[in-house]
């Protein structure tokens, strides 16, 4: 198996660094040969994750994100996203309930499960004052399936 | 971001064309939202003309949530129309297909909400 790494550092968490980190992670996913809608499905997930990151885990306050890309075999990517906020794993959030009426319904909660629906393996651990997220994707699209993160 | 608005009869058309994401939702929301105000029973309607729309992230599903429900409270309507499969899938994902009712194309959708501005309507 075969492997390289690059990395990306964002300066601050503002909009930027949402864009900063999907643009990157497209380009390793387009330079990888992955198709152009596993492309999207991935800075779907990516936009989705530092979202959260600037929300959950610094709590909107300022603060870096890095984003690492490894290639593995498959070919597959994976992304490491590293923040130095509160212990915050994105994995454990409960899954909202999304079959209810409009008027039930919060503006967000979609985050979650569009994660879960696109990404093919997920771990996070707590390392010292650093919150570390991987996400493994393949490169063949999971939308226009049943497919399900197990 | 482009966007086009048509009226015909009682219903406003909003079209948008390019990525709606997290830098580009707050444009979307800009264009979108002054158009919920009156959307009441029969009087105005709004549809959303996505079909030049190839990419949704949640923050444009945020937006489009604020407008559902702003027309709800207001007893009114606002439909979907020519969404693209990756923001069909999308749709899916977050159960938005229980929230908006969508249609195939902007014609449907008139036929279906508003036959008179169906009558009269021209594609562009």
């Amino acid at each position: 198996m075969s492997s390289s790494t690059q990395s990306q550092r964002t300066e601050a968490l503002t909009i930027d660094a949402v864009a900063h980190c999907t643009e990157f992670a497209a380009a390793q996913a387009r330079q990888a040969g992955f198709p152009g809608a596993r492309v999207d499905e991935i800075e779907l997930v990516v936009e989705e994750v530092v979202a959260n990151i600037c929300h959950y885990s610094y709590g909107d306050r300022l603060g870096n994100v890095e984003l690492a890309c490894r290639r593995i075999g498959g070919p597959a990517l994976e992304l490491i996203f590293i923040d130095g906020g509160r212990p915050f794993d994105m994995l454990t959030l409960p899954e909202p309930n999304l079959a209810v009426d409009i008027d039930q319904r919060g503006l967000g909660g979609v985050g979650v499960p569009m994660m879960r629906a696109l990404v093919d393996q997920a771990s996070y651990r707590r390392d010292g004052e650093r919150n570390v997220l991987s996400l493994v994707f393949h490169s063949a699209c999971r939308l226009g399936g049943s497919a399900q993160l197990a | 971001m482009e966007s086009t608005i048509q009226t015909f009869a009682n219903v406003v058309i909003v079209q948008v064309d390019g990525r709606i994401d997290h830098s580009t939702a707050p444009a979307f929301g800009s264009i979108l939202l002054p158009h919920v105000e009156g959307c009441a029973g029969d009087q105005k309607k709004l549809l959303v003309d996505l079909s030049k729309v190839n990419y949704m992230s949640s923050a444009g599903l945020r937006v489009l949530m604020i407008a559902a429900k702003g027309c709800r409270n207001q007893a009114g309507k606002v439909v979907l129309a020519g969404l693209q499969p990756s923001v069909r899938e999308v749709f899916k994902i977050g159960r938005f297909d229980m929230v908006l009712e969508t249609y195939p194309t902007v014609r449907d959708a008139l036929a279906a909400i508003s036959p008179a501005a169906g009558a009269i309507y021209v594609d562009r």
